[in-house]
Parts: structure tokens; C-alpha cells; sequence
């Protein structure tokens, strides 16, 4: 295999190696500064926010419609599911297309298309190759707008919405989910993350038909394109041509809900047979408009973030209890929270739960030494440029702005304010959100095989897997 | 990128230029061996350094099963002057992200790091390819990772085990294809750290490698530090690799795997492949989005919205093993689908049989193969992205093939097949004498 390259080598024989010190990583530069493409920012009379980002590295265009208020988090209590069945059902008919030639239409202009619903927002998300465009424009404003349900596509989405439910309920990790997001919001919408089986049989066209007409309209949406775009004043044209004469609506009130106050809990959903122990150790947190958000957020990431962090070097390098250990901060428009993730073994899950309560009280207890600090700092930063590469995560760190309400420079600044959190901010935010004297704790595992060790860190409440 | 356009317009194609996108890349050789492969693109400072090994799962001997997986946890314990934590540790303190990752065919290793890190990431990987710390404790350690790995993701999750361990069984007869990708406990617990040091060196030399580098570099200061990180490392014995030909014509198979964490019933239909970059492999390509990709596919209007009998379903030529950037033959056309308990796994593969007919009958209309062109394009450029898979698909491109040039080139290929050609793939691959069927069935606890 060897002999090509000395011809090759040759060639490039000029670039000579340079003498250094391998024993030690190398000094290199800062981070190099980066803009992001400028937006152009608009609004039609009906109330529409228009967004234009001009990316032209490859031949694509990204769409985002987002509508601002319609999430599982209006969904009326008997019928969950009712926003995520909405946004599923957008693509699959319409007053002049039926959803089979929804699809073929995607497909010839090499483009995706789906909607959304997260606990907040309903977002309609599409790409197509450039030089289709206005093509790709048409099919989002006609989803957006003219979607009909029609009862088949509903039938059939009932049906396989059950399945998929199924399948997933068969899975440690969604059954942790769901009773720990039960526990820590109570009465508050967020509380619920998947429809029963019932709420699905009674889905109708009806109801997804009432969903749109009060929360799909343009004066609750911002329309965002991105990517090698037409020229603007074209452009402009045919949105205006394609979404000015949707009709404004008034959106309804909604009653202000407020999660619970975080108090110590312990569940145990039993999951008989099995192998290892799912564990969520966490407490209702905040917003990120909040001021104690960008404490809270470099706190997580000393705490939980990748294979550096404090719960990975003790979980499971140095204790090898775990496969996977870290923690999340989940941020909604009205709230958010903290959890620690980690699935252990049956043996074990005594001394890993002491493990990771510990290390939950460090973090309120001692202000993050620099190195460590300045690191998570660095990671923070570099994880966010990575986020710019595609169009599609950029165009989601748009919509992330528009549909939690942010300022419109929280992407310019979101380095320089992770950069200039300090020791004592993040201490203090870790009191309020990390201490875990205060925090829910989940486990669904085997009963039979950890329940007595549960027991030892206090009262448990016993469920059966669902 | 001509040729393309030369190429669309012979077959009529509403294609606009698919040549205002190509990644021009550097390629050249050390003298140690070690292939280099540099992309520059300056749009965002990211830069991602990919480094692959020839070596994968299939590259096992009996009774080291596992191994390669193994040896891709050893990879992060530690080498001469990073010290077991510092890969992670240096990686993510300068805002990167790093992984490895065992394949049938190769194991590979990421840094993907803010451009001013490029030195950094070179460093780590010239590191560890001169040595790492192959101790007794390390070597524990990472067995109970892979373990606890094992555990999380195949002995807890439903379908993964009858995917992973039974469905290579069923499909192939030599060894070197059939058995586990992530090795039996029985070899893991056997191996012994002169097993594990063997394996680094007759594997883990710069002779055995790739690395590509895209993103924001220079290229004139990007081959001086692979020069001076890389270039002192000392060449191997070109390995050899065991012969994982499989033996003769195969008939059908078909087995019903009783999976006790499954709640929806599901099936793989699988069919043998043809040989990797032949117009056949291409033809497949195609033949694949026709019936599977998007919305618009046969499987999704025939099974999903017509029969209703599928729920949902994913494939690839490839699957279950990886997709066709990285299918070797001999390989696998995989078909799985979750579907309705009231029809049988046995009754879903027959529907799926029955669509691939019309298509052996009747062929594919221009129309829809024109969709699947769009749609193949489309997926390129949205990967192409990202400075990381532009990397990977150059190094696996070259390691696979010694023709990196695939990376653009492969696009004119797949839209360049024509409708015979997905008919004629369809009628000597797609056959049911060829068919292997592997049905999972879900099994109440109790009754285990």
C-alpha cells in the first residue's frame, strides 16, 4: 500500500514538520468572532410576522411557520393530544389538495415538510431545493391555512397514534417521563406530555377543525425563510401573495396557571423484569427570560453537560454505576425545569442515588472552582457556533426567539452573557434550582429488586408501569 | 460539476444545476501511509476532524467477538501524553463535540471544535495513535461500559436484539457476518490486555487510516500540523482482513423472534444486495427512495395510507447495519416495519411483496423517479451542511472505495439511473427466493 505516496509526498514536499511539545495540548488562538446572517424583519396588516435571512452557502431555503400560542398547553383537558394531532395533520389535505398530492408535490421540489406541536407552539418546518422557493412557500401557506382533516387521514391517525404510543410506553424512559412531569407540574398544563388512549378515540375533525380556526391564525404566527433566497422585493411579493389575505383573529384568553412549588417526592413506577434502573432527580426551574437563567444554564452544564461534567466523571467513569449520566434544563414560555438523568444497574441503585444527591448538593453548597468554570464557558460557546452550521438549526434558534418570547438579541449576545456569569450567580441559582432538599425523585425500575434500597432515602409512593 | 449538467440534460431531468454546490477537498498521502484528506470551506468557524480505521466488526476473529467495539472504548482511556478524562476533557472545555463510533466495516472517530482548535484536535489523535494506556484496570473498566452499553441499548429496548444479534443469523452463513457487532459477554470477559495490545497495533497504524479534515482551515497550515503531529508515526504490516465471502446461492429464510419488551408487532423483510458502486448498487439506491422515501413513497401510500396495515417503517440498502454510504457486500437490502397487530408479519412482508411486483411488472414511471433524483439531492445537500459529514463521507468514501471524488461523483451516478435500470433491480434483487423474513412478535411478561 505504501509506494504511491512518496510520488505524492514529493509533490507536497515543501510542508515540513515543525518542532513542538507533544507532551502538552497546544496554544492556539481564541475563538474566531462570527455574525450571524442579518435578518430582515417585517409584518403583514394581518398581523403576520415576517422574518427573511439571506444564507446563500447551499442551494436550499428553510421555512418555518410558528405559531406562537398553540401547544399541548391549550389542549382542553379531556382532549390532549388534540394540538400534536393539529400539527400532524396540517400535510394531509387540504380544501384543494389531497394529501397524497401533498406529497408527490414535496417530493418533486425535493422537499420536507411537518408540523410540530411542543408543549407552546405549533411550528409548520420545510425545506425544498432553492430554485424552489415560491413552490415551497405555496404548500407551507396552504398547510397553514387550508388544512381540513379529512375523517379517513383522522381514522388513521387515531389508529397509529395508538400503536406508536404503545410502542413507546414499552420503554423505561418514556414512563419516567411521564410520571416525573405529572409530579412536578400538578395542575398545570405543562403536567401532561402524552394523550391517553382515550383522548385519542375522541379526536374528530371537528375539534381539529375548531383548534385551527382559533389558534392557526397570522396575527399568533411569525413566518421565517432562510436560506439562498430570491431577491427581496420579489419575495416580499409572494408572501404578501400567499398569506396577506389570511384573516386575523382574536386569539382567546387564557387563565395564567402556575406550576407548583417544588417539594421532595419520591416514586417508584414498577417495571417488573427490569435490567436497570431509569432515575430522574429534578425540580420546576425557570424561563429564559428569567435573570438567574444564564447562571442556571452554565450550572447545569458544570453539573451535567457531556462527558466532562461532574455526574459523568462520578457516575460512571469513576463509580461505573451507569452507562449515561447528566442532567437537563428544559425551558418553556412559562416555565421550565431541571432534571438528572441516569439509568443504573438494580445492584447499585442504593449508593448511585446517594451518588447523585451529593453531587446536587455540591453544586449549592460551593461556588464552581475557574478551571472548571472557564471550561464550561468555552463549551457553551463552541456548542452554540456549532449550532449555526445548518439551516435548519439556525432557523430553529429563530423560532426559539419568536415563540419564548425573547429579545431579538438573545442569539447575538447568548456568548457574552454565558462568558460574564459568575461564581456566586450560579451558586445562588443552583440553590433555587438544583438543591435537591426540595426536588422530585422518579425511578421506574423492577420493585422487587430496588424498592428496598428506595426506601432508605425516604417514604415511596409505588406505581404499576402503565 | 459539468458532467452533471451534461448528464440532466440527456435524461431530461426539471433538475436545475445541481452544479452550483460541490466540495473541493485536497487529498494526499504521508509517508508513513496515512491518507489525508483536507476540504476547506471558510463559511463558519467549525472545523471537524474525522479519522478512520479499517478495521470493524467484521474484521474479527472467532472467539473476539466484540473486539473492535471494545478496542473503540480503549480508544478513550488514555494514550501517552493525554491521560485518561483529557481526550473528553480538552475536547469539551474548548466548546467541541467527539465521539467513536464501531462499524461492520471501519471504526471511526470524530472532533468537531471551534476552527481556532484544529491543533488540538490533531494532537489528541496523533496521540492515542502512537500509544495508548492498554492497563488491566482500563481494560475492566471499559468491559463493564460495553456491558452496561449492552444493557441499555439492546436488553432493555424492545426490537435491538432480534435486529442486532438474530437478524445476521438468519441473513448471512460465514462468521465474519452473522455475529455480533457488539460481541458476546463470554469474549469480552476472555480478552486480556496482550490481546487488546495486538489488536491496537495491527490495527491502529497510520498505514490503516484516513483522516479528512473539513471546514474552516487553511490548507497550507492544516497539512503543517498534520505533518508535524501525524508525520513521525511509525507504519505496520498492511493488515489482513479474514474473508467474509458468503458461501454459494441462498434460499429464503424466515424465523418469528418472541421479543418480551415489544409491544408493537414488527417484521424485517431483507433481501442480498449487489455489489457496492456497480450501476446495480446505484439502481438500488434509487429503487429504495421509490419505495421507501417521504410521504410519496409506494410503501407509505400502499401500506400506511391504503392497507392500513403498516404503522410505520424505515430502510435502507444497508439496514440494519448502517445506510449505503457505508454498505460493503456482501450486503443487505432491509425493510423493518412495525405494523397493525391484527395482520402477521408474514401477511406485511407479503404486502410488501406485492408492491415490488407492480414495480418488477410495470417499471417506474419517469415522473417518480424524477421525485426520488429531487429528493436524493435535496437529503445531499441538507447532510452537506455540516463540515462533519462532509469528513466522514470523504474518508469512508476513500477507505471503501479509494475515490473520495464519490462525494460529488455519486450524485451524478444515482441520477443518472434510469427507470429500466430500478426494474431490472427490482427483478433480479428484490425475488422471494431470496427473501429473508424475520417477524417480532411481542411476548406478554407473564408468559416468557
Amino acid at each position: 500500500m505504501r509506494p504511491p505516496a512518496l510520488a505524492l509526498l514529493v509533490a507536497v514536499g515543501i510542508v515540513a514538520a515543525q518542532t513542538v511539545d507533544r507532551t502538552k495540548p497546544p496554544q492556539t488562538a481564541p475563538i474566531p468572532a462570527f455574525k450571524l446572517p442579518p435578518a430582515y424583519e417585517t409584518k403583514l396588516a394581518n398581523g403576520l410576522a415576517v422574518e427573511l435571512v439571506e444564507d446563500a452557502r447551499f442551494p436550499l431555503v428553510t421555512v418555518r411557520l410558528a405559531f406562537l400560542e398553540a401547544g399541548s398547553k391549550v389542549d382542553p383537558p379531556d382532549l390532549a393530544g388534540l394540538a400534536e394531532a393539529t400539527g400532524t395533520l396540517l400535510k394531509e389535505g387540504t380544501k384543494t389538495r389531497p394529501s397524497k398530492q401533498i406529497a408527490e408535490e414535496l417530493a418533486q421540489i425535493g422537499g420536507s415538510l411537518r408540523g410540530e406541536a411542543t408543549r407552546d407552539s405549533i411550528t409548520i418546518g420545510a425545506s425544498a431545493l432553492a430554485e424552489h422557493a415560491g413552490r415551497l412557500l405555496e404548500l407551507v401557506s396552504d398547510m397553514g391555512r387550508n388544512a381540513v382533516f379529512p375523517a379517513d387521514e383522522v381514522k388513521l391517525y387515531q389508529q397509529n397514534q395508538k400503536q406508536r404510543l404503545a410502542a413507546r410506553r414499552a420503554q423505561a424512559e418514556f414512563q419516567a417521563d411521564e410520571r416525573f412531569n405529572a409530579l412536578l407540574f400538578g395542575s398545570h398544563p405543562y403536567a401532561r406530555v402524552n394523550p391517553t388512549p382515550e383522548a385519542i378515540d375522541k379526536l374528530s375533525g371537528g375539534a381539529l377543525a375548531k383548534f385551527r380556526d382559533t389558534y392557526l391564525v397570522p396575527n399568533n404566527a411569525v413566518l421565517i425563510v432562510l436560506g439562498k433566497l430570491p431577491a427581496r422585493a420579489g419575495l416580499l411579493r409572494q408572501i404578501e401573495q400567499r398569506f396577506g389575505g389570511w384573516e386575523r383573529r382574536p386569539l382567546p384568553a387564557r387563565p395564567a396557571a402556575k406550576p407548583p412549588e417544588n417539594k421532595r417526592r419520591i416514586a417508584l413506577v414498577d417495571r417488573p423484569g427490569s435490567v436497570q434502573a431509569d432515575i430522574r432527580v429534578g425540580k420546576v426551574a425557570l424561563t429564559r427570560s428569567d435573570p438567574d437563567h444564564f447562571p442556571l444554564v452554565v450550572g447545569n452544564a458544570i453539573l451535567g453537560s457531556g462527558t466532562s461534567s461532574r455526574l459523568f466523571m462520578n457516575i460512571r467513569e469513576k463509580k461505573g454505576y451507569a452507562y449515561q449520566a447528566n442532567s437537563i434544563l428544559m425551558r418553556y414560555r412559562e416555565a421550565g425545569y431541571f432534571s438528572v438523568i441516569t439509568q443504573v444497574r438494580n445492584e447499585v441503585l442504593g449508593e448511585a442515588m446517594d451518588a447523585v444527591l451529593a453531587e446536587l448538593d455540591q453544586m449549592a453548597q460551593a461556588p464552581a472552582p475557574a478551571v472548571e468554570l472557564s471550561n464550561i464557558k468555552n463549551f457553551l460557546s463552541g456548542t452554540f457556533v456549532m449550532s449555526l452550521e445548518s439551516q435548519s438549526s439556525l432557523a430553529d434558534q429563530l423560532v426559539l426567539v419568536k415563540t419564548m418570547g425573547l429579545a431579538n438579541n438573545y442569539l447575538e449576545t447568548y456568548t457574552t452573557r454565558v462568558r460574564s456569569t459568575e461564581p456566586d450567580q450560579i451558586q445562588k441559582a443552583a440553590q433555587k434550582y438544583i438543591a435537591p432538599g426540595d426536588a422530585t425523585i422518579v425511578v421506574v425500575g423492577d420493585a422487587s429488586k430496588i424498592g428496598e434500597a428506595l426506601k432508605k432515602l425516604g417514604e415511596v409512593e409505588v406505581t404499576k408501569v402503565q | 460539476m459539468k458532467q452533471l449538467l451534461a448528464l440532466v440534460a440527456a435524461v431530461a431531468l426539471p433538475l436545475s444545476a445541481a452544479g452550483d454546490f460541490t466540495v473541493g477537498f485536497e487529498k494526499y498521502r504521508l509517508q508513513n501511509g496515512l491518507r489525508v484528506i483536507l476540504a476547506q470551506d471558510n463559511a463558519v468557524p467549525v472545523v471537524a476532524v474525522y479519522l478512520i480505521y479499517g478495521v470493524g466488526a467484521r474484521s474479527e476473529e472467532k472467539g473476539r467477538s466484540g473486539f473492535a467495539h471494545l478496542f473503540e472504548h480503549m480508544m478513550f482511556q488514555g494514550s501517552k501524553n493525554a491521560p485518561k478524562g483529557m481526550h473528553f476533557q480538552t475536547v469539551e472545555a474548548n466548546g467541541g463535540a467527539l465521539n467513536g463510533s464501531t462499524h461492520v466495516d471501519f471504526t471511526d472517530y470524530f472532533e468537531v471544535l471551534p476552527s481556532n482548535q484544529l491543533a488540538v484536535a490533531l494532537w489528541l489523535e496523533a496521540d492515542r495513535m502512537r500509544g495508548l494506556n492498554i492497563t488491566a484496570e482500563n481494560l475492566a473498566n471499559q468491559k463493564e461500559a460495553v456491558k452496561q452499553e449492552r444493557r441499555l441499548t439492546f436488553d432493555n429496548r424492545p426490537y435491538n436484539t432480534a435486529l442486532v444479534d438474530r437478524f445476521p443469523e438468519l441473513a448471512f452463513r460465514n462468521w465474519q457476518n452473522y455475529h455480533s457487532l457488539i460481541g458476546s459477554f463470554e469474549d469480552l470477559n476472555a480478552a486480556t490486555v496482550e490481546d487488546v495490545s495486538k489488536f491496537f497495533q495491527i490495527y491502529y497504524a497510520p498505514n490503516n487510516a484516513v483522516l479528512a479534515i473539513a471546514g474552516d482551515l487553511r490548507v497550507p497550515e492544516a497539512k503543517k500540523l498534520v505533518e508535524t503531529y501525524f508525520g513521525p508515526l511509525e507504519p505496520q504490516p498492511q493488515p489482513q482482513h479474514p474473508d467474509a465471502t458468503e458461501p454459494g446461492e441462498r434460499s429464503t429464510r424466515a424465523d418469528v423472534y418472541r421479543d418480551p419488551l415489544a409491544r408493537v408487532p414488527a417484521v424485517l423483510v431483507a433481501w442480498p444486495g449487489p455489489q457496492r458502486r456497480s450501476p446495480d448498487y446505484n439502481a438500488m439506491v434509487m429503487l429504495d427512495l421509490v419505495l421507501t422515501e417521504g410521504d410519496s413513497s409506494r410503501l407509505q401510500q400502499a401500506l400506511v395510507k391504503g392497507r392500513q396495515s403498516v404503522v410505520r417503517f424505515e430502510a435502507s440498502l444497508g439496514y440494519p447495519f448502517g445506510g449505503s454510504s457505508e454498505y460493503v457486500d456482501p450486503g443487505i437490502y432491509g425493510v423493518f416495519l412495525t405494523h397493525q397487530p391484527k395482520v402477521s408479519g408474514r401477511e406485511v412482508a407479503s404486502q410488501v411483496e406485492v408492491e415490488i411486483a407492480k414495480i418488477q411488472k410495470d417499471g417506474v414511471p419517469v415522473k417518480e423517479l424524477d421525485r426520488a433524483r429531487a429528493q436524493w439531492r435535496a437529503y445531499r445537500l441538507r447532510e452537506m451542511q455540516n463540515a462533519l459529514n462532509r469528513a466522514k463521507l470523504l474518508a469512508q468514501y476513500e477507505l471503501l472505495d479509494g475515490k473520495p471524488e464519490w462525494i460529488t461523483a455519486e450524485l451524478d451516478a444515482f441520477l443518472s439511473v434510469t427507470p429500466a435500470q430500478v426494474q431490472a433491480a427490482a427483478k433480479k434483487y428484490l425475488v422471494p427466493e431470496k427473501r429473508v423474513t424475520l417477524e417480532i412478535v411481542p411476548v406478554p411478561k407473564e408468559a416468557k
